[in-house]
């Protein structure tokens, strides 16, 4: 199954959507999308976990590489709607404690505008 | 022979019944030698040089009919001049002439030959030769002094005429002429046809003259062959001027499949992207006799302009511009008549019609090329065929580099997967040490395509044994690599002999220096002591470690936190990351020690293994030996998966404390 991104700008934030299963070759969409000197404009990055089916470890790699880069220029980056397994992997790994993550979509919002 | 034969013919010119036959014969046979000598020494046709061909002949025999006039001529003036006949005189030049129309007739003949047979089938050639045959025989009414003018005979030379006739209707050499091959061949054809006709002027005005002794217009042969060799010519002539208006669209043609023969050759030349751009755009512009042309490359979605022709750039940007305000960008598109059209009308452009041909394959749009004419209509329905043509098969070679490309990426990568595989099969210990106090058992797969898992051991002291299980993320060369560096840094840290957590640190500092950014790597360390029977462990994002407690008969997960190597690369913070925990075993324990590729692996139904499963597998199995509970699940997880199922690596080591301990 591919996996499909999209992105909405609402109030001064992205909201990226993940559908399908992020493998190492749907991964390198995820770097480019996240990789676009555009997204840091906006200083809130919402994303929406609800349809990510699967992450390998090329998927999360991607994520970490982003990270010291988006907490540098203090863009925050939160997830949301996330599925047990998945939050499973994330939280394996000691993801969970270096990234938000919450359970739904208004908790993401509260927390980017804190 | 040439000159034999006319001198003995010369000397025959004395008169007498007697030498009538003689005669007759010696002519035949002179004939007979040049012709056979020409036959074989006619040479092949090179390829589609015609005109060379043609100004063979015109140079070697034609210039015999100037030859002969000269020589007339001179013997004009001198009879003239000296105001005397001389029979001898006359006799010579018109010997001479005789072997000059002989040389020219015997050389024509074969070159018609070549050409005539040019592209023959096999009825035409045995048609040639039974005129070849026929002509021969006609000799022999020269040798027997037979009047081929008499009754008998004429309605034979007549169909022998017909016959020459068919012949001429073989010139498919003159089609492969280019306008300017047909321009010059006419010019030698009409020099040829002179020849021809200088010949005939003068042996018809010489016969039956009555100085002479011998009137060469009785050998039937010679007005045969006179007349194929004239007809030709003409026919050949004819031929030349009625297909010279018509030449320059056959050179097109043959030009077009030039162009797509070089297109479709292009790859094994191994010709780049570029190069078939070129000589697409290259070929439709000739193809099309365009006025103006440019061509972009679709880069991301951004046409990008490669080639330029007569246009400029913010003519380009305001045509773009009208055809996206249609919508009919990067479609196909023909427009014969732009000053119709309101949009093409305000932008007052000096041309008439346009066409834009996409290279499109069936997903992917590599490029677009636009050809502009300043005519009306410039793009009727066989040249846009044409033109079509082309795209598609560029779209083709240029479909099939990219495969061509991809297979050879992929050779190189089954090459680096091949090393990886090696690297990894030479970094995982064969053997583990046999005690009496634990037993353990491993198993390991590596799948095709992601490798990264290892495992490995070294004994600290005599009692205390550490025990490493990693994932390298990444997969191929890179993640075979990082497996080595791993290695190395477990056995070269733990030769200072430090606590798991303290290990994790250590790591995660020096992996932090040289795994690329998205790279990482999870990994577990157990140091077990059976002397204080007991052991200490570190995770560092690895998978958590199922156990067995044979006291409280219990199977659970040790649930401790741990971030992954090489995922926050500052020293201090990392250190608040990584937790370390002891714990006191019991004889008949049991440690199960595993990848993600075995929780992670999935069941044809897109099913994960998971950790609930495995669990349950090993309160099913505690009771057995090491060896049996690792036989155990990794049989009920292929039972899961399914065979040909494997997508990640699987490692899975199995430790259980035995309940006897040795005397130390």
């Amino acid at each position: 199954m591919p996996m499909k991104i999209t992105q909405e700008i609402k109030d001064n934030t992205v909201i990226m959507t993940l559908d399908g299963e992020l493998d190492a070759s749907s991964s390198v969409i995820l770097d480019e999308e996240l990789s676009d000197p555009e997204i840091m404009r906006y200083n809130k990055i919402l994303v929406d976990c609800q349809e990510l089916n699967y992450i390998s470890s090329a998927g999360l790699g991607v994520f970490i590489s982003h990270l010291q880069r988006f907490e540098d220029a203090q863009i925050k980056l939160i997830f949301y709607n996330m599925q047990d397994k998945v939050r499973n992997v994330f939280e394996i790994l000691g993801l969970d404690l270096l990234m938000t993550i919450v359970s739904d979509y208004e908790e993401a919002r509260s927390i980017a505008n804190e | 022979m040439l000159f034999t034969a006319e001198s003995t013919l010369a000397g025959t010119s004395a008169p007498g019944f007697a030498f009538s036959f003689l005669n007759n014969l010696l002519i035949v046979v002179f004939i007979v030698s040049v012709f056979l000598f020409q036959r074989l020494h006619t040479e092949a046709l090179k390829g589609t040089d015609f005109i060379g061909y043609l100004w063979n002949l015109f140079s070697k025999a034609g210039v015999a009919a100037y030859l002969s006039v000269a020589l007339y001529l001179v013997y004009r003036v001198y009879t003239n001049y000296t105001d005397e006949q001389s029979t001898l005189l006359l006799h010579l030049v018109y010997q001479v002439n005789f072997g000059l129309l002989i040389l020219f007739l015997a050389k024509a003949f074969y070159i018609w030959r070549q050409l005539l047979l040019y592209h023959k089938n096999k009825f035409l050639q045995i048609a040639w030769d039974w005129f070849e045959l026929l002509l021969g025989a006609t000799l022999l009414l020269t040798i027997f002094n037979f009047d081929y003018t008499s009754y008998v005979f004429l309605p034979l030379i007549a169909l022998m005429g017909f016959y020459i006739l068919f012949l001429c209707t073989n010139m498919k050499w003159v089609a492969y002429l280019t306008f300017n091959n047909k321009s010059r061949s006419l010019v030698l054809l009409g020099a040829i046809l002179l020849s021809c006709y200088i010949f005939a002027r003068f042996f018809l005005n010489t016969a039956d003259s009555p100085e002479l002794v011998t009137d060469y217009t009785d050998v039937g042969f010679l007005l045969l062959a006179m007349s194929f060799v004239s007809m030709y010519s003409l026919a050949a002539f004819l031929v030349s001027l009625f297909s010279l208006p018509t030449s320059s669209v056959f050179e097109q043609k043959s030009e077009d499949l030039l162009n797509f023969q070089r297109l479709s050759l292009s790859i094994q030349q191994g010709q780049s992207e570029a190069q078939v751009y070129d000589m697409l755009v290259e070929s439709t512009i000739k193809a099309s006799d365009a006025s103006a042309a440019w061509f972009e490359i679709i880069r991301n979605g951004e046409p990008q302009v490669t080639h330029l022709l007569n246009i400029q750039e913010p003519q380009i940007e305001s045509i773009r511009h009208l055809l996206q305000e249609y919508n009919i960008h990067h479609m196909d598109y023909i427009n014969n008549n732009l000053s119709r059209n309101p949009g093409f009308r305000n932008l007052a452009l000096p041309w008439k019609s346009m066409a834009i041909l996409p290279i499109k394959s069936s997903k992917h749009l590599s490029g677009v090329l636009y050809l502009i004419k300043d005519v009306e209509g410039g793009f009727d329905q066989e040249t846009v065929n044409v033109l079509r043509t082309f795209t598609s098969q560029t779209t083709l070679t240029i479909e099939n580099l990219r495969l061509v490309n991809e297979s050879l990426q992929n050779e190189r990568y089954k090459e680096e997967l091949k090393i990886a595989t090696q690297v990894q099969e030479s970094l995982i210990p064969k053997t583990f040490p046999t005690d009496s106090w634990f037993e353990i058992s491993t198993h390991s797969v590596a799948a095709k395509e992601v490798g990264g898992d290892f495992y490995d051991f070294l004994q600290l002291s005599e009692s205390r044994i550490a025990i490493i299980i990693g994932d390298v993320s990444g997969k191929g060369i890179s993640a075979a690599f990082h497996m080595a560096q791993m290695k190395g840094i477990f056995h070269g840290l733990m030769q200072q002999d430090m606590a798991p957590s303290e290990f994790m640190k250590q790591a995660n500092n020096a992996l932090s220096r040289c795994l690329e950014r998205t790279s990482f790597i999870t990994s577990a360390l157990y140091i077990i002591d059976y002397r204080m029977k007991g052991f200490m462990f570190a995770r560092a994002g690895h998978c958590h470690t199922l156990y067995y407690n044979s006291m409280m008969d219990n199977v659970f997960y040790f649930q401790t936190d741990g971030l992954g190597l090489g995922i926050i690369r500052d020293k201090k913070n990392y250190a608040s990351h990584i937790r370390e925990m002891y714990y006191d075993y019991n004889p008949g324990d049991v440690m199960v020690i595993y990848t993600d590729g075995i929780v992670e692996a999935r069941s044809p139904k897109n099913e994960e293994y998971g950790e609930d499963r495995l669990l349950y597998m090993l309160e099913q199995t505690y009771h057995l030996e090491a060896d049996d509970i690792k036989y155990a699940i990794i049989n009920d997880l292929n039972d899961f998966t399914g065979p040909g199922n494997l997508y990640d690596d699987q490692t899975l080591l199995v430790i259980k404390f035995r309940p006897t301990q040795p005397n130390i």
